[in-house]
């Protein structure tokens, strides 16, 4: 017998009488046998290769929830390979109960927004719906096309003892998790294929389907509606899934940068100008959505958003106005709105919920206190998709006593302002944590989702969380609660489909005409802060071989290898004029290299680049994203791996990290799809390798030196550039300026010679959208050739004279300052004429009021 | 009475805007006592897309942008609205109490009773506020008639606060315009509106225009009006009454509302967001009220 199996046998032994694998008796669930013995079959070295992989593979994909209050890197999505398992029969039931409950929510949003029915006739307090901010009075009378005015529904379910499910929370205004329970069923489909298409499992694909296809139809009159995802960016919770869905769905993730308003429409910015927008997948906190008439301190949201929804011409989901729905009070009024609406009670019941507004309730709730857990009413001003969970809701019973006579007082004082409500006790699931079989809290989360009939569609899974302990009470990802795939066991097999990785046309990030233009100008950033690192830490590697070396280094020398450090990094002051620091430079090294807020230093510069890369999610594929996770984390543990003897052997630690920004170099090359984004790329490389070159050409051959210093000054630019082994091969072994600098300034055939680089930025920059509209060369392109031929009308001979009366190179001086600056021009124009936001900063004004 | 009311806002940049996204209150509002019978809206320059709309309060929101280069905003409405004085405050002993207005309140299940409630509750302006409860409390005793005591209220704010038109600017909150007994007709509304509200009646705020006459003998000067802003008050089966407590008076002819809301940023006469522009635009209002 398998120890897995074995274990298992432990686990039902010890079961909590609610869990959803054990019957009563303590034997396992039909429905789970088949799972369990197969996984038990794979036995247990197999199985953590499983969960290792699943691992791998979600970090490659760069699935991360984001913990906004931990200031640290985003965290890897959590996946347990055990799933949560519901068989067909009671899926039904509560589908059934999902949509019915998503009809009601509709119902109840069409009408606080329409006629107030709800209000005049009673069945809601006037201030629970007044009082509550995100009741949003611009928003009246504002309606999608169709009959569904909620698009996604999100509800929170625990299963009670008796085996029903309640609701403990609906999520209306911006659902998030849709897209983390399709990466769930990914990597398990990747992971465990055999299993999941033994075990006849619901598949999600056509939910999304329907999802895409009612999207479509929110633009009714629009023959190919453009369709984005508008998210918040990297920094929200959720950043994974905006992109995954968007990419997952064929539609473009934008940023609110991304669009303006304008002539009654909403428009994406691209390297063509501007397209229309016709759809907005909402993942912005509806409060922030439009300034003008909003929060006016909103810089997420897009100012004259909701006058162009008004008219018709642009329509987001979910509908703005819809996160008031997911105050815990409204649970209270829920079967009387039922009974009005839908003539019956809800089958799905919520968690009992009192107001301690009504003096019954308020009766009850102090009679009961210790039994409840309190919440306040009034809504968060916060934009976290997670207002209403467990951090602003009290569980008395677990409160200190002086908290508790604090909130009982706070409760009698404003009683209008909390709700209380039952202690929910959840079922619990078997859980992998480590080798070990645990139990742990379950909640499930599951979507709805409108579809072009009318009538709303419920994803046959969902997202599965559990608690991080057995006695969790707060299952949230940010309380780092694992998630888990949720498998709709089908009496029999479904027909088969295949969950591609993307759904549907190809209309998002598959042509580069349809790029938002911030996307583009990442990709350039991307490509100059690849080159600008590795450059940077050539010459730093460089620089330490050459004073490690076993002979001193001469100190003319020494000091000119450490000046150009400075120039190369343009870190002044630095090592210019700075005796002191020449002789003692390792602080000042260090600093160069792993100080992320010194601009210029190698770890500033690779942060950078990691930041451009997450603005790119969709647009870089698992391979690279793998590679740029190792940067990541070698990044990370840098300065501890350059600590102590340093000095002595650097070269390891960065020569590694060198090794991976070349794998990012080579990969973004050979996978990305040769199109305007890739130009990008490789503008940003070449014009930076370019200027980089010339920096410190200029930088190191300046002065002029004795043979035998020059000689070790021409070796370390060699080594830098990666022309050593070139020199050597074509003029044999001691170094001369002059073969020198051909080869690294002029040599068309060296890819690291500037002309080369200046060659390919000419033809890159001809392969541009805009370019080519006029017989009149662009401003970039004049800059480039100018560079270009004051590189190839040079002679080498002339730049390789000392001038008069001093031992300095003018010439070349003059000839490498001139390349910098033409390629900044050059950087500046591109700029201009492709990323420049329209826009000047934005500003509110308000007319000074009343003075009467 | 027919009032002709002309107002003139006018923005300077000290760069060019790109781009401007505005919403006004600029259009009288019809109500009870007051119609209004023509309007026009110049905007210079001309405005890219333009609409007007009734709002959640019944207002008309006037949304306009404009998406070519400029460097100055001109906003000219002409309108011209009939003005009457409206109803009479009921009499003393027949009207409702303190305290009975505040049971109807909860207890009413008449839609305009139940709507009202909306301005019971804070707004963004428009914080509770103990301290102003205890400064209106005196007046508002459970037993006297609650519509008496509004007006009282009225007139302690015009004794007791001093109009000062360099104290307050568009954000000072209403604590400070308490502790310093000074400010200009918003703040006074705002003011009363909060001790109100934080007494448990509800009240709303309503922006407009009010007709001033030139001391006698002298010539009425062009641009000497101004915009005006004061409240109303909701008393249960009496309806709403207004009150304006810059002028310790009962609105009425002279007193010609825009729009209302729950306070000044429901109904700002004219905001918007703009790209471009520079750093420290000025702005210029000029309002006049003739009689027709």
């Amino acid at each position: 017998m398998s120890q897995l199996k074995q274990r298992f046998q432990q686990y039902a032994a010890q079961h909590s009488p609610s869990d959803e694998a054990i019957s009563a008796d303590g034997s396992v669930k039909p429905d789970w046998r088949y799972m369990l013995d197969s996984l038990a079959t794979l036995g247990d070295d197999e199985l953590a290769e499983r969960q290792h992989k699943a691992k791998r593979i979600l970090r490659d994909d760069g699935a991360t929830y984001n913990r906004y209050e931990q200031n640290t890197r985003s965290q890897t999505w959590g996946l347990d390979l055990l799933p949560l398992l519901i068989s067909a029969d009671s899926w039904s039931v509560i589908e059934a109960g999902l949509q019915e409950r998503a009809d009601l929510f509709n119902l109840i949003f069409k009408d606080l927004y329409g006629k107030r029915e709800l209000i005049s006739l009673g069945l809601l307090p006037p201030e629970l719906v007044f009082g509550n901010q995100s009741f949003i009075r611009a928003c009246d009378g504002l309606q999608l096309p169709g009959e569904n005015q909620l698009i996604i529904h999100g509800v929170d379910m625990l299963r009670r003892e008796d085996g029903s499910m309640c609701v403990c929370s609906d999520r209306l205004q911006a659902p998030s998790g849709l897209g983390y329970a399709l990466e769930n069923r990914v990597v398990m489909s990747r992971v465990l294929p055999s299993l999941l298409r033994e075990s006849q499992v619901h598949r999600l694909t056509s939910f999304f389907q329907v999802l895409r296809q009612k999207l479509i139809s929110l633009a009714p009159n629009i023959a190919s509606p453009r369709i984005v995802v508008l998210t918040p960016g990297p920094y929200s919770e959720t950043y994974f899934e905006h992109a995954f869905l968007a990419n997952y769905l064929g539609f473009s993730l934008v940023q609110s940068g991304d669009l303006v308003v304008g002539d009654g429409f909403v428009w994406m910015r691209t390297l063509n100008g501007l397209t229309r927008v016709d759809v907005i997948v909402r993942r912005v906190d509806e409060l922030y959505c439009d300034p003008v008439e909003l929060r006016a301190d909103s810089m997420l949201g897009l100012p004259g958003l909701i006058q162009v929804a008004r008219a018709g011409n642009v329509a987001i989901a979910n509908p703005l106005g819809s996160g008031f729905m997911e105050n815990p009070v409204l649970y209270r009024f829920l079967p009387k709105i039922s009974e009005h609406f839908l003539g019956r009670q809800l089958r799905l019941k919520s968690v009992a919920t009192w107001w301690c507004g009504e003096p019954d309730d308020l009766q009850f709730v102090l009679a009961n206190f210790t039994d409840l857990v309190i919440k306040p009413v009034a809504p968060h001003t916060s934009n976290s998709a997670n207002s209403y969970t467990s951090s602003n809701s009290k569980m008395v019973a677990d409160l200190t006593d002086r908290q508790r006579a604090e909130l009982l007082s706070a409760v009698k004082e404003n009683p209008h302002n909390y709700v209380a409500q039952e202690k929910l006790l959840p079922s619990y699931v078997p859980t992998f944590n480590q080798q070990e079989l645990v139990s742990r809290p379950v909640i499930l989360r599951s979507f709805s989702v409108a579809s072009e009939d009318s009538s709303y569609r419920v994803m046959p899974g969902g997202l599965t969380r559990v608690g991080a302990k057995q006695n969790s009470t707060a299952i949230a990802n940010r309380f780092g609660a694992v998630s888990k795939d949720t498998w709709i066991i089908a009496s029999e097999p479904e027909k088969h489909e295949i969950l591609s990785s993307q759904l549907g046309v190809n209309d998002g990030y598959t042509e580069g005409a349809e790029l938002p233009s911030r996307v583009v100008e990442n990709l350039f950033w991307m490509g100059r802060y690849m080159e600008r690192a590795e450059n940077s830490l050539r010459y730093i590697r460089t620089l330490f071989m050459q004073m490690n070396g076993i002979e001193q280094l001469p100190t003319d020398c020494k000091s000119v290898l450490l000046q150009a450090a400075t120039q190369l990094t343009s870190t002044y002051p630095g090592f210019v004029n700075n005796t002191p620091l020449q002789n003692d430079p390792d602080a000042e090294l260090l600093s160069l290299i792993l100080d992320r807020d010194r601009v210029g230093s190698v770890t500033y510069a690779v942060s950078s680049l990691l930041s451009c890369a997450e603005q790119l999610p969709g647009l870089l594929s698992s391979d690279s994203q793998h590679i740029i996770n190792n940067i990541a984390d070698q990044i990370d543990t840098l300065s501890s791996r350059l600590r102590g003897d340093f000095l002595s052997a650097p070269e390891e630690p960065l020569g590694s990290l060198i090794s991976n920004l070349l794998a990012l170099v080579g990969i973004v090359n050979e996978s990305m799809i040769r199109d305007t984004g890739w130009l990008f790329v490789e503008l940003g490389r070449r014009l930076e390798r370019a200027s980089q070159t010339a920096s410190l050409v200029r930088a190191l051959l300046f002065t002029h030196f004795d043979d035998s210093q020059e000689s070790i000054i021409l070796e370390s630019l060699g080594m830098t550039v990666e022309s050593l082994i070139s020199y050597r091969r074509r003029f044999g072994g001691s170094l001369k300026i002059n073969s020198m600098l051909e080869l690294v300034l002029m040599d068309a055939s060296n890819p690291r010679s500037v002309d080369y680089q200046l060659k390919s930025i000419v033809n890159t920059i001809y392969a541009l959208p805009r370019e080519r509209r006029t017989t009149e060369l662009s401003a970039q392109l004049r800059f480039v050739m100018e560079a270009q031929s004051k590189v190839q009308l040079s002679k080498i001979s002339q730049l390789c004279r000392t001038d008069q009366d001093a031992n300095t190179r003018s010439e070349l001086d003059q000839l490498c300052a001139q390349i910098h600056q033409l390629l900044g021009e050059a950087s500046n124009a591109i700029s201009v004429e492709y990323f420049t936001r329209v826009q000047g900063p934005l500003r509110l004004l308000q007319y000074s009021g009343s003075t009467g | 009475m027919r009032f002709k009311v002309k107002h003139v806002t006018r923005y300077e940049y000290p760069a060019q805007v790109l781009q401007a996204i505005n919403l006004g209150y600029l259009i009288p509002r019809n109500s009870a006592r007051q119609k209004c019978i023509y309007n026009q809206l110049k905007v210079n320059p001309q405005p890219t897309t333009s609409a007007t709309r009734v709002d959640y309060f019944g207002n008309q929101a006037f949304h306009f942008t404009i998406e070519s280069e400029h460097q100055s905003l001109e906003v000219v409405t002409t309108s011209e609205v009939d003005v009457s004085a409206g109803v009479d405050l009921p009499s003393v002993n027949d009207s409702n109490t303190c305290m009975q207005a505040r049971e109807l309140l909860s207890s009413s299940n008449q839609l305009d009773s139940l709507l009202a409630r909306e301005y019971i509750l804070a707004s963004p302006s428009v914080a509770h506020d103990a301290a102003l409860a205890e400064f209106a409390a005196p007046l508002f005793a459970d037993d006297r008639p609650f519509l008496q005591s509004v007006s009282e209220l009225n007139s302690q704010i015009f004794n007791e606060f001093t109009f000062d038109p360099t104290f307050s600017g568009i954000s000072t909150p209403i604590s400070e315009v308490f502790a310093h007994r000074k400010g200009v007709c918003q703040d006074f509304a705002h003011l009363a509106i909060a001790c109100l509200r934080s007494l448990g009646y509800p009240a709303r705020y309503v922006s407009g225009y009010l007709e001033t006459l030139p001391p006698p003998g002298t010539v009425k000067l062009v641009g000497s009006d101004a915009t005006h802003a004061w409240f109303a008050v909701y008393s249960p089966g009496e309806g709403w009454y207004e009150f304006d407590p810059t002028n310790n008076s009962i609105p009425a002819e002279q007193h010609i509302i825009t729009a209302w809301g729950r306070d000044y940023t429901d109904v700002t006469p004219l905001k918007g967001v703009v790209f471009g522009g520079g750093s420290g635009h000025s702005l210029s209002v000029s309002v006049d009220v003739n009689r027709v």
